[in-house]
Formats: C-alpha cells, structure tokens, sequence
C-alpha cells in the first residue's frame, strides 16, 4: 500500500500559531528499529501550558515518540527542543510520564516502592514521604502504604501509579492511556486531578483512543499515522478547517409545513431530528452560512441555527483512512 | 551515581528481608557444621554389640577346634564391635537365630575339597543389614586368620612378616628448587572446593540477576524506571547490589559456620576434645567410610598430621588475592551477560534459551576438569585458565599447584580487559531489548517473512 493520502492531508497541517512559548518540541525526527521504520521526520510542538493530544492508531508510533521525549530511546535523525534548547539528560526530571504498559514491583510494601521512585525523580527521601502522604491521603489509600502490591486491586495499583508520576510536581506531564483499567468514577478523579495539575500550570501530552476526552481537554493535537504527523495543530481549527458545510436547524413547524420541499441545487437536505423540526442541511461548495439562513428565512421562522463541526472521532477516521469526513 | 546508588540499595534491601535469604543463610552453616560433626559424633557413640553366628564347615577359622579357645590367631576373637559365636553347622545357626532375636548374622564358610584353604565366605543376614562396622570387623578378622594360616603353613615367623609388610618406599614429589614437597592430593582437593565455589556462586547469584530483570520486564515496572534512570545504571544497580547481596551471605555464611562450629565443641568438649578427634579421624579413616577424601589428600591412609603438613604448605597469601578476584571478575563478567539474556526473555522459557549459551564455558572447565586436573600446567589447563570466560573457574583449579605469575597478571588482565567490553554489550543488548516483548517471536515472524518473501520470488 502507499502512503499518498498522507500527502493529502499534509495539507490539512495548519498554520500554527504560537500563542505561548514552545515547552517541548521535536524536529525532523527519526527513528527506526533494524528495518522497521518507527518514526519519519515527525515535528511536533507542545505549548507550555496547554494540553497536547497525541493521537493516532496502533502501532502508528505514538510511544515511540514518548520514549524519545523522555530519553528512554534516542533518535536516529533530528533533534528535540525543551525550552528552546536541545533537550538533555536532566531536563527529564521536569517529565512526569505514566507509561501505557505500567506496572510496580510486586512483592515490595507500597510506601517503600514509591518512595523509592519518587527518589530516582531526584527528590529527598523525606520530602518524598511527606509529598507521597499527601497524595495517599487525598486518594484515601494510606492504609495501604505497607502493604504489598500484589495486595492491591488493579484500580488501586492505577492510583499509586498516578501518584508517583507527578509527585516530583513536573513541568510536563505525559499520560499514555491514562484512563484505561480505570472505572467510571476513578478515571473521573483522574482527570479532575490531572485538569487540577494542569491549572497549576503544568503543560499535559496526552496519548489516547477515548477521542471524547480527546474534545474534551485537549487544545492542540497531533495525529500520527504510519510513523508520520498527518494531522497537527489547535484542536479548534482543525476542526473548523474541516467542516463539511453542515448546519442543523430548529424551525417552527406550524407556520409551514413544505419547509423540506423545494430546496435549491445547492443545498441537500441530510436528515430531520426530533419532533420533526430539526434539519440538516448540507452546502455545496461556495455557499457559506449566510445563503442558508437567507433562504430559511424567507420560508419559515427560525428558532436555531448552528455549524456541525466535525467531531474528533471523525476527524480521525477520516485522517486515517484517508477518506472524507462523513457524517 | 547517585541513582546507581539507589538502585543498589532497592536491590540488596529487598533481597536481604526475604525470608528465603534467611533460609539459605541459616541452613548452610547448619549442615556444614552436621557434616562436620556427624560422622564423629558416629564414631564415637557406643554402639550395641552385634551377634554373628560362625558356622565354619571348612576347619580352617577355628569351627572344628572343640577346646582350642586359647588359640586366638586361628579364631574369631570377640570384641567391642561384634561378638562371635561359633555353631556346628549353618542348619544349627539357622535355628539358633529364628530363636535370638539378638543374632544379627551368620557367617558361613564352606569347606573346599582336599582340604584347601576356602576362598569364599558368605554374611548372612535376615531383615535388617548387618552394620558396617559388623561387616568390616569380620572382613578384619577372616583376613588376619587366613593370613596366619598362611605365615604358619609357610613357616613364616611374625617377626618375618612383620619386617616385610612394615617396610615400604615413600615416593615424595618434590620441587627440585625449594626442595619442599607438592602435596598434590591436598592441593587438588583444595582448587575443587575454590572451583565449585566460583562457579556456584556464578551460576546462583548470575540467575537472581536474570530473574529480577525478567521481573521488572514481565511487571511492567520497567518502563516507569527507565524514565528516571538510565537503563545502564538500572542494570549495573541490579548486578552490584546482588553481588553485595552475595558477599553479605558468604560472610554470613563462615561466621555461622564457625560459631556452629565452636558451639559445637564447646558443648560437647569431651566427645570433641582434640585426642578424641584425632582418634575418631583416624578411626574414620580406616574404617574407609567417610574417608575416601581424606585418602586420596595424602595418598598414605589419612595421617593427621601429614594432612596438617600440606595444609601449611599451601600458599595461602597468593590464594586468596586471587580467589577473590576471579570471584568478582568472574561474577561481574556473567551476571552483565546474565542481565542481558533476563533482557530478552519476557517468560522462563525464554530465560532458559537465552542463559544457555552462558552456561557452556564453564561446563565445558567441568567437563575438562580431570584433564586439567592431571596436568596443571599443561597446554589446555594454561588456555583455560586465559579465556577470560573460563579462567575464574580454570584459575582455581590451577592455582593450588602454583601459577607462574605472568599467566597470573595477564588471566587477570585479560578478564579486567574484557568485563567493560562485556559490560558495553550487555548494556546495548539489556537498553535496546528491555522494552520490547515477544523478541522470539517477532525473530521468528521476521523469519517467515523472509521466507515468504523467498518463495514469491
């Protein structure tokens, strides 16, 4: 198979505006494992403050590029920025990073083993316990401190997990599948403390395939696929960018009944909601917003009117698989 | 550094609290001192005396004599070990034992035709095996009555035999330039023990390296480590710290050792008191059950203070330098490797295809072990004793026997020479493999892939 839809959507790549300094940014990266080809000239930018949505489908590389962040790995070709300046081995410190593939030691005391990590992140052993008693408390788990892991309940284990990731309080943090293996309430307290970090001013990279929390907290993202950036920039214009010319409409019925009759070449009826009083209407190309409201007007009485952007889920089918967005 | 240090800490604190540390820690010395003191403590219990039934058909053991109880040199003489009774016939000692439960076994000797002197006898018992104290005090005695025959019918005097078995030729090895001796029974005894020492220790503390990488790799904790620490520190952590763990419990290991040791004596100084000791050892000795070591270390039946001789003749000052350092070097070389094959494995089956390969050189030093063993300067013994794989165990073996010292500095150099390529190795090996799972069987998929893409061309 090619790679040419790509190409296509390179050009959906936008202008990106810098509204804050750049934290972290990669350039012209490369990577590859022996004749698999990992990561191909991938620049991406992280807005200090924001949150960075970091997308794409299995296997596309997205870890990789974690890894390469955090200097686990290092890259064949380009170079990474932190703060404007190439990345060195001390600025992984100011990296807070829950791998997808986690885990703790198993037969250790919970206490002990976070200790222990909170101390490889650099901090003393009694500011790290005193950090960490804070943490077990908030998270009502500091029964828990001498027990052993193997003790612990998965979602529990998840908490802990969490815990050491940011008690070295990070200037980035990076969640790779953060709410997988969580339920509905905990990875709810998840990402209330992670929008709670995040208002303290610490910049997030968040690695996911839930794309509704992708909407919901994510400024900018990326989508990576096939070891490239296909898609990167403010979630917003992307969004806005990629708009089908689809807008839903709420007329009063009463006063017309043909509203759906007699429609010009230009506009496509979709689909009618509700009590039928809510329409789609779909826009050839060059008619803008205006043109439909003009022509509702003089037909019926208006209640609503509004644009159906594109909704992440979409965006990235539709990136993927390098087909139009359908909706 | 710092990390490393950390990391060297996790790992020996958490292996020092386990419980099977403990174990192993208490057991050991348990049974070195049991070894030590049982087959003395044996030796010198008063045992019961066994009842052995002579039913002698052929004359010559004193079965026909009717008043001839005086004549001790052609009898069965009763002593502390056994008491000899003798019976008419093997039917009559038959029934004699249904009826005495104290009879442990019958002795039988045929008569030959001719009168010929009998060259069979036949112990036998019913149930419970005669003790081998029992068996050897009557091998003793068929022996020395069937020697006296012999010196009687060919008018042999005592004094005669006496000159005869007494007078031997001592044959010495000695150093053509010292003049002292070469002990080469203990100085073998002594490279097996420092040899299977390195290479226990090699084997035992090299698979706790593995596991507990294959533990951070399977529990998935790897990854959250990694990100603070090198990969590199995380490995050399590990292997440092169980290298402590390992030397924390040889120590442990001789001090308790020693206090069992001591305690034991102590406790018992009338069983253990040095001229009982010495009489037990010797008496062990002869009696050739415990004794084959202490038999093959002086050639000449156990004698103590030969023993002792060749104990002091050894050169301990240059022994043990080296034994220490082929048993760091030795370590560190394989448990890097070892680290590096936990890397690669994500299960145990994988660990055991992945360390195979390490355990060939020194099973291959077992396997050659009589080789260097009968010649240790020999060609293949000075080879062995080089490779920086083998020579930890090779150089053990060797040393006893005295080295020349630039074989010594430059085994030496050669392992100190290889351990940080090794080391460069297993860290490239434990860094690009310890985050990727399933390595044999995307090997394995590549393999078939390039098969297939064989067959469509």
């Amino acid at each position: 198979m090619t790679n040419g839809h790509h190409d296509i959507y390179k050009s959906y790549t936008l202008n990106y505006k810098l509204y804050l300094a750049v934290l972290i940014e990669t350039k012209n990266i490369g990577k590859s494992f022996g004749s698999h080809c990992a990561l191909r000239d991938v620049s991406v930018g992280v807005r200090e403050g924001s949150v960075f949505g970091l997308l794409g489908p299995n296997g596309a590389g997205k870890t990789t590029l974690i890894r390469l962040i955090n200097q686990i790995i290092l890259p064949d070709k380009g170079e990474i920025l932190f703060d404007g300046r190439p990345m060195t081995g001390d600025d992984v410190r100011q990296i807070g990073y829950l791998p997808e593939e986690r885990g703790l030691y198993k037969k250790m005391k919970v206490g002990e083993q976070a200790v222990y990590l909170a101390r490889l992140k650099g901090l003393s052993r009694s500011d790290a316990t005193s950090r960490l008693m804070h943490w077990f408390q908030k998270f009502q788990i500091e029964e828990w401190w001498d027990r052993t892991v193997d003790q612990l309940s998965k979602g529990m284990q998840q908490k802990v997990q969490f815990i050491v990731t940011v008690i070295h309080e990070p200037r980035l943090l990076i969640f790779d599948e953060p709410f997988s293996g969580f339920d509905p309430v905990n990875a709810t307290l998840l990402r209330n403390e992670i929008m709670e970090l995040h208002k303290k001013g610490a910049t997030v990279i968040l690695s996911t395939h839930n794309m509704t929390s992708v909407e919901e907290l994510c400024d900018d993202i990326a989508l990576i696929d096939h070891s490239q950036v296909v898609l990167h920039g403010n979630f917003k214009e992307i969004r806005e960018s990629m708009s089908t010319n689809l807008y839903e409409v709420s007329v009063d019925t009463k006063e017309n009944e043909s509203t759906a009759a007699d429609l010009p070449s230009w506009c496509h009826h979709v689909s009618v909601d509700g009590d039928g009083n809510v329409f789609r209407f779909k826009l050839d190309e060059g008619k803008s917003a205006n043109d439909l409201v003009e022509l509702l007007l003089s037909k019926c009485r208006l209640l609503s009117f509004h644009e159906v952007l594109p909704s992440m889920n979409d965006i990235f089918i539709a990136t993927v698989t390098g087909k139009e967005v359908e909706q | 550094m710092n990390k490393i240090l950390l990391v060297i800490q996790r790992e020996y604190s958490t292996r020092v609290r386990k419980v099977s540390f403990w174990l192993l820690t208490i057991l050991v010395p348990i049974l070195l001192a049991a070894l030590y003191a049982i087959p003395i403590y044996m030796a010198m219990k008063p045992q019961d005396r066994a009842v052995v039934l002579v039913a002698d058909e052929s004359g010559a053991f004193g079965g026909l004599d009717r008043d001839d109880a005086n004549r001790s040199d052609s009898r069965f003489v009763s002593n502390e070990v056994v008491e000899y009774r003798y019976a008419a016939s093997l039917d009559y000692a038959r029934r004699v034992m249904d009826d005495d439960e104290d009879v442990s076994a019958i002795l039988y000797i045929r008569s030959r035709a001719s009168g010929a002197i009998p060259t069979d006898a036949c112990l036998y018992y019913r149930t419970d095996l005669p003790t081998q104290q029992t068996r050897y005090d009557v091998d003793l005695q068929l022996q020395r009555i069937l020697r006296n025959r012999l010196l009687q019918a060919h008018g042999i005097s005592d004094d005669e035999y006496a000159l005869i078995s007494g007078t031997k030729i001592n044959l010495r090895t000695e150093d053509l330039e010292t003049g002292r001796e070469a002990f080469l029974g203990v100085k073998t005894v002594l490279g097996l023990v420092l040899a299977l020492l390195i290479y226990v220790a090699i084997f035992m503390f090299g698979s706790q390296v593995m596991r507990g990488v294959v533990e951070e790799k399977s529990s998935r904790i790897v990854e959250v480590v990694v990100c603070s620490v090198k990969p590199f520190q995380l490995m050399m952590g590990k292997v440092i710290g169980i290298a402590l763990v390992g030397l924390t419990q040889f120590l442990l290991w001789v001090a308790l050792t020693a206090v069992a040791l001591v305690g034991i004596q102590a406790g018992n100084s009338d069983l253990f008191g040095a001229a009982q000791q010495k009489h037990a050892v010797t008496e062990i000795a002869t009696k050739g059950s415990e004794a084959t070591a202490q038999m093959s270390l002086s050639g000449d039946m156990a004698d103590v203070p030969q023993l002792v001789e060749g104990i002091a003749a050894i050169d301990f000052g240059a022994i043990v330098p080296a034994f220490l350092f082929f048993f760091i070097f030795g370590y560190l070389l394989y448990a890097t490797l070892f680290a590096a094959a936990g890397a690669m494995s994500d299960n145990d089956t994988d660990t055991q295809l992945f360390s195979l390969p390490l355990t060939v050189p020194l099973l291959l030093v077992l396997l050659l072990l009589p080789a260097i063993v009968d010649s240790p300067s020999g060609g293949l013994s000075v080879t062995l004793s080089l490779i920086p794989f083998t020579s930890p165990v090779a150089m053990m073996l060797r040393i006893p026997f005295g080295v020349p010292l630039w074989q010594l500095w430059l085994s030496m150099a050669l392992i100190v020479i290889t351990f940080p390529l090794c080391t460069w190795l297993a860290a490239k090996i434990y860094s690009k493999s310890i985050l990727r799972f399933n390595l044999l069987a995307s090997w394995r998929r590549r393999r078939n892939n390039n098969v297939a893409d064989d067959k469509m061309q």
